[in-house]
C-alpha cells in the first residue's frame, strides 16, 4: 500500500535543490525587492542626514539621546560592510530577477498566445461590440487595416467558425526593464573598477613655476605656468584657471587651460581644477651659504591651532632633521583679532624652525618675522622671504569606470524612457458569424491602467469608422476598490 | 538688464496672485457644499424628535473654471516672470533658491494644466494649486538680495549641463506633486466615497502617469548631475548630502512602482509611499538649508 502512493507522488526533490528554489524564488520575489530597496533607502536616509544638522537638533530636543546621534555622526553609512551587502543583496536580486523574467517577456512579444474564449472578452469590464458589419474575413481585414493605421500589430487564429484577434503596440517596450535593470549593475561595476583599478588624488598643489610628478605608477608630470584669478563684488571668486604643461617621461605631450567645468586628460590621467591658494617663495641656506630649499610654499594646507584665519605651511628639511613652519598674514582681521598675536603686515611671513616631525607652531623655539626680500638668520639657518605667488590645487584622476558609467546612463534613461513613455498596448478581440451577418467583440488587456482604456476607447472610435458601424462600448461604472486576486497578470505594468 | 529684473519681479508678483486666487477657486469648488439637514418629527406620546443628517454635495462648477482660468493666467504670469529674467541674466533662471523656486512655479503650473486637460477633472487643483502658490510664499520669503542677478560661481558655469539638470529636476518635482494630489485624494476616495470625486482607478492612473513621467527623469537628474560632477569635481559621485537625498527620492519612487505589482499593496500602500515619496522630495528640495556638502550654495 505504502509502495502503491510513493509510486503516484513526484519525484522528491533533494535539500540542495529545494534551498537553490528557495533561494531563486526570494530574489525573484517582488515583495523581497519592496523591502531590499526599502532598507537601502532607509540606510540612504541615514547616510544623508549624517551630513546634516538634522540628528543635533534631534539630540537638543532630546539630550538622552546624545550618545546616538554621536554614534550617528561617527557612523560612515556608505562605507559601512551593511550597505555594501545590502546593494549585493539587491545587485543580485535584479540579476535573478531580470533572467527569470526573459522568457515570459520574449514569449509575449514573439509568439503571443491568440486563441482566447468568448466568455473571457465578454466578461471583461471594458469591452466594444460591432454588431451587423460585413462577413467575418472583410470584417478581419478591415480590423487589421484598422489597427495598422494606430500602428498595431494583429495576429488572428481561426478557432471553428470564430476567428480570434490579438494585438499589440509598442511591444519592445517589454525589454526597457531590462537595459534598466542592467545598468543598475553596470552602475554598481563602474564604481567598483574605478576603486579597485584606479586613482584619485584630491589635493595635488603645485605652485606657479614649479612642475610636480603625478606618481601612482605614471610618467606624468604637471608644470603650473601660470595661475589667474578673478573676483566679483561680493570677493567671491568669477573664475580661476590654470596654464598647464603635462609631461610624460619629460617629453611635453600636452598644454593648456584647466578651469572648473573643463579638466585635460593626458596619458591615463585627468586634471581637474579643484581650489587655488597664495604661496610664499621661500630660500633656506645652511651656515655654509648651501641652498637647501628654493621653492614655493603652498599656505592653507594647515593653519595655525593659535589663528586659524592665518595661513601656514610647512617646509620639511630631513637630511637636517628640521622643519621650518610658515606663516602668512591674518585673511580675515576682522574675525576673532584678539587671536591675531601675531600681527603680521603685507609682505612679511612669520617663521620657525623646529625639529622634524614636532608640532608647528608650538614649543619655544626660534622664530623670527621675516620681510619680503630680507634674509634672516633663524635656528641656524638663512632663510629669505622671496615673494609671494600662487598655486593651483588640480584633482588628478583615473577612472577605468567611466566608459561603464555612461554605458550605464544610457541604458538605465533609455530603458526607463521606453518603459515608461512608450507603453504595451494590446487588444484582444473575437469575430463570430452570426445568423445574417457577422460581429466583432474586443477587449483591451489594461486591467488597473486607465490609460490602456482610453487608447482602446480611441481604436473602437477608429474601427467603428472602418466597418460603418457604432461600437457599442461598456465601460466601468465601478466606484470601489479594484484589487484583483493575481500578484503578476499578464497585464502589469512592465516595470 | 534692471529694467528686465523688474518687469520679472512683477510678473513673478502677478503670477502669485492669480495662483493664490487659483487655490482658493479650487478648493472652493472641491469642497462642495456641506449642508446638515434637521428634521423634526411629532410622536404619539406628545414629544419631538428632531434629527440631523450631513449632505455633501458637488461645488459650483463656476468656482472650478475660474480655478483653471486663473491657473493660466499665473503660468501665463509665471513664464514670462521667467522669460524676462532668461533674457536678463542670459542664462535659464535656476542658479539660486529664488530663481529656482520661481521656474518651479512655471513647471508645477504647467504640469497641472496638462494633467487637468489629459484627465478632464479639476478637483487636484485644490492640492497642487495651493503648493504652487505655497512655493510663492517661500520666493517671497528670500531675502531680496537674491533678486539680483550676480555672476555664477565658477562650479556653477557650465550653462548647458546646469539647465538640462536643473529643468529635469523642476519637471520631475512637479509631476511628483500632481502624483502626491492624486495620492491624498484616492486615500479620501477610499475611506469615504465622495461621488463627485473621480474613481479609484482614475486617481491611481494619475499617480502612477505622474510617476512615470517623474521618475525617469529623476533619473535623469542623477545621471547629468553625476556627469557635471565628474567635470565640475573630478568625481561622478561623491556621496554628497545633495545627491544622496536625490537618491533616497528615487528609491521611495522606485518601491512606490513596485508595489503596483502587488496584491496587498497596490492601492492604498502605494498612495501612502506616493505621500513620503513627495516628503522626499521637500526634503531634497530645502536640502541646502541644512545640509553642508559640495551643494551649500544657492543663496540660502
Amino acid at each position: 500500500m505504502a509502495q502503491a502512493s510513493a509510486t503516484t507522488r513526484p519525484p522528491s526533490r533533494s535539500p540542495l535543490e529545494t534551498a537553490v528554489d528557495r533561494v531563486w524564488r526570494f530574489f525573484c520575489s517582488v515583495r523581497a525587492a519592496i523591502y531590499e530597496i526599502s532598507f537601502l533607502a532607509l540606510l540612504v536616509l541615514i547616510g544623508t542626514l549624517r551630513g546634516s544638522e538634522v540628528p543635533q537638533w534631534i539630540a537638543d530636543a532630546a539630550p538622552p539621546l546624545q550618545p546616538l546621534v554621536d554614534r550617528w555622526y561617527a557612523w560612515d553609512v556608505f562605507g559601512s560592510p551593511l550597505f555594501a551587502a545590502t546593494l549585493a543583496v539587491i545587485a543580485i536580486a535584479i540579476a535573478v530577477c531580470t533572467l527569470n523574467r526573459v522568457p515570459g517577456i520574449w514569449q509575449t512579444i514573439s509568439e503571443p498566445r491568440v486563441r482566447t474564449s468568448v466568455g473571457y472578452v465578454a466578461r471583461s469590464e471594458v469591452t466594444a461590440e460591432f454588431i451587423g458589419a460585413s462577413n467575418p474575413e472583410a470584417l478581419e481585414q478591415r480590423l487589421r487595416d484598422a489597427l495598422a493605421d494606430r500602428r498595431y500589430r494583429v495576429f488572428t487564429e481561426r478557432v471553428g467558425d470564430q476567428i480570434h484577434v490579438y494585438a499589440d503596440k509598442n511591444r519592445w517596450s517589454k525589454f526597457g526593464t531590462f537595459p534598466f535593470h542592467l545598468a543598475l549593475i553596470l552602475l554598481l561595476v563602474g564604481g567598483i573598477v574605478a576603486s579597485m583599478f584606479g586613482f584619485r588624488d584630491t589635493e595635488f598643489a603645485v605652485a606657479e613655476g614649479e612642475t610636480r610628478a603625478v606618481g601612482h605608477g605614471t610618467d606624468l608630470s604637471v608644470e603650473l605656468v601660470r595661475f589667474r584669478d578673478a573676483y566679483i563684488e561680493t570677493g567671491d571668486p568669477a573664475e580661476y584657471r590654470s596654464d598647464v604643461i603635462i609631461y610624460d617621461d619629460g617629453s611635453k605631450v600636452k598644454d593648456g587651460e584647466i578651469t572648473v567645468n573643463s579638466p585635460i586628460s593626458a596619458g591615463v590621467a585627468t586634471f581637474y581644477q579643484a581650489s587655488f591658494g597664495i604661496a610664499s617663495d621661500i630660500v633656506v641656506r645652511d651656515a655654509l651659504g648651501n641652498v637647501l630649499f628654493d621653492a614655493p610654499v603652498e599656505m592653507g594646507f594647515f593653519n595655525l591651532r593659535a589663528n586659524p584665519d592665518a595661513p601656514a605651511g610647512l617646509i620639511r628639511l630631513p637630511a637636517q632633521g628640521v622643519q621650518i613652519a610658515v606663516v602668512a598674514p591674518d585673511v580675515d582681521r576682522a574675525n576673532r583679532p584678539d587671536l591675531d598675536t601675531l600681527n603680521l603686515a603685507n609682505g612679511q611671513v612669520w617663521v620657525q624652525v623646529s625639529p622634524l616631525n614636532s608640532s608647528p607652531g608650538s614649543g619655544n623655539m626660534e622664530t623670527a618675522v621675516l620681510d619680503q626680500g630680507d634674509p634672516a638668520e633663524v635656528g641656524g639657518y638663512e632663510v629669505l622671504f622671496d615673494r609671494e605667488s600662487r598655486f593651483t590645487v588640480l584633482q588628478v584622476a583615473y577612472n577605468p569606470g567611466i566608459p561603464i558609467f555612461f554605458i550605464a546612463s544610457v541604458l538605465l534613461v533609455g530603458g526607463l524612457a521606453v518603459t515608461f513613455y512608450f507603453p504595451m498596448r494590446r487588444i484582444r478581440g473575437i469575430i463570430q458569424r452570426s445568423a445574417e451577418d457577422s460581429s466583432l467583440i474586443m477587449t483591451p488587456l489594461a486591467k488597473r491602467d486607465w490609460g490602456g482604456k482610453r487608447e482602446f476607447f480611441r481604436v473602437s472610435e477608429e474601427v467603428g469608422k472602418q466597418l460603418g458601424v457604432t461600437p457599442k462600448v461598456k465601460r466601468p461604472d465601478h466606484e470601489g476598490y479594484w484589487d484583483d486576486e493575481s500578484d503578476a497578470s499578464e497585464d502589469d505594468t512592465n516595470l | 538688464m534692471e529694467t528686465l529684473v523688474k518687469l520679472s519681479f512683477y510678473f513673478f508678483a502677478a503670477s502669485s496672485v492669480a495662483l493664490g486666487a487659483a487655490s482658493l477657486s479650487y478648493i472652493a469648488y472641491t469642497i462642495g457644499r456641506v449642508r446638515v439637514r434637521r428634521a423634526t418629527m411629532a410622536t404619539s406620546a406628545g414629544t419631538t424628535v428632531t434629527s440631523s443628517s450631513t449632505d455633501f454635495s458637488p461645488g459650483n462648477t463656476a468656482f472650478g473654471r475660474w480655478g483653471s482660468m486663473l491657473t493660466w493666467f499665473g503660468a501665463v504670469f509665471a513664464f514670462l516672470a521667467v522669460l524676462f529674467r532668461t533674457i536678463a541674466a542670459e542664462r535659464l533662471p535656476t542658479a539660486n533658491m529664488y530663481e529656482f523656486s520661481l521656474t518651479f512655479v512655471l513647471a508645477i503650473s504647467i504640469i497641472y494644466i496638462a494633467f487637468e486637460r489629459l484627465y478632464d477633472f479639476r478637483q487636484l487643483g485644490a492640492i497642487v494649486l495651493p503648493i504652487a502658490f505655497g512655493m510663492t510664499v517661500y520666493i517671497w520669503s528670500l531675502p531680496a538680495e537674491l533678486r539680483e542677478i550676480t555672476p555664477l560661481i565658477p562650479a556653477l558655469q557650465a550653462r548647458p549641463i546646469m539647465t538640462a539638470h536643473v529643468s529635469a529636476a523642476i519637471f520631475a518635482y512637479a509631476t511628483f506633486a500632481v502624483s502626491f494630489a492624486a495620492a491624498i485624494f484616492y486615500l479620501i476616495k477610499s475611506k469615504r466615497n465622495i461621488r463627485w470625486l473621480p474613481s479609484l482607478e482614475v486617481l491611481d492612473d494619475v499617480a502612477f502617469r505622474s510617476v512615470a513621467i517623474g521618475f525617469p527623469l529623476l533619473s535623469l537628474v542623477l545621471i547629468l548631475g553625476s556627469i557635471w560632477a565628474h567635470d565640475a569635481w573630478g568625481v561622478y559621485w561623491s556621496w554628497d548630502p545633495k545627491e544622496t537625498a536625490a537618491l533616497f527620492t528615487w528609491l521611495v519612487y522606485a518601491v512606490y512602482l513596485h508595489t503596483r505589482t502587488l496584491r496587498g499593496w497596490r492601492g492604498t500602500r502605494s498612495a501612502v509611499i506616493l505621500l513620503f515619496g513627495f516628503g522626499a522630495v521637500m526634503f531634497t528640495y530645502y536640502g541646502n538649508y541644512f545640509f553642508g556638502g559640495l551643494h551649500a550654495y544657492g543663496g540660502v
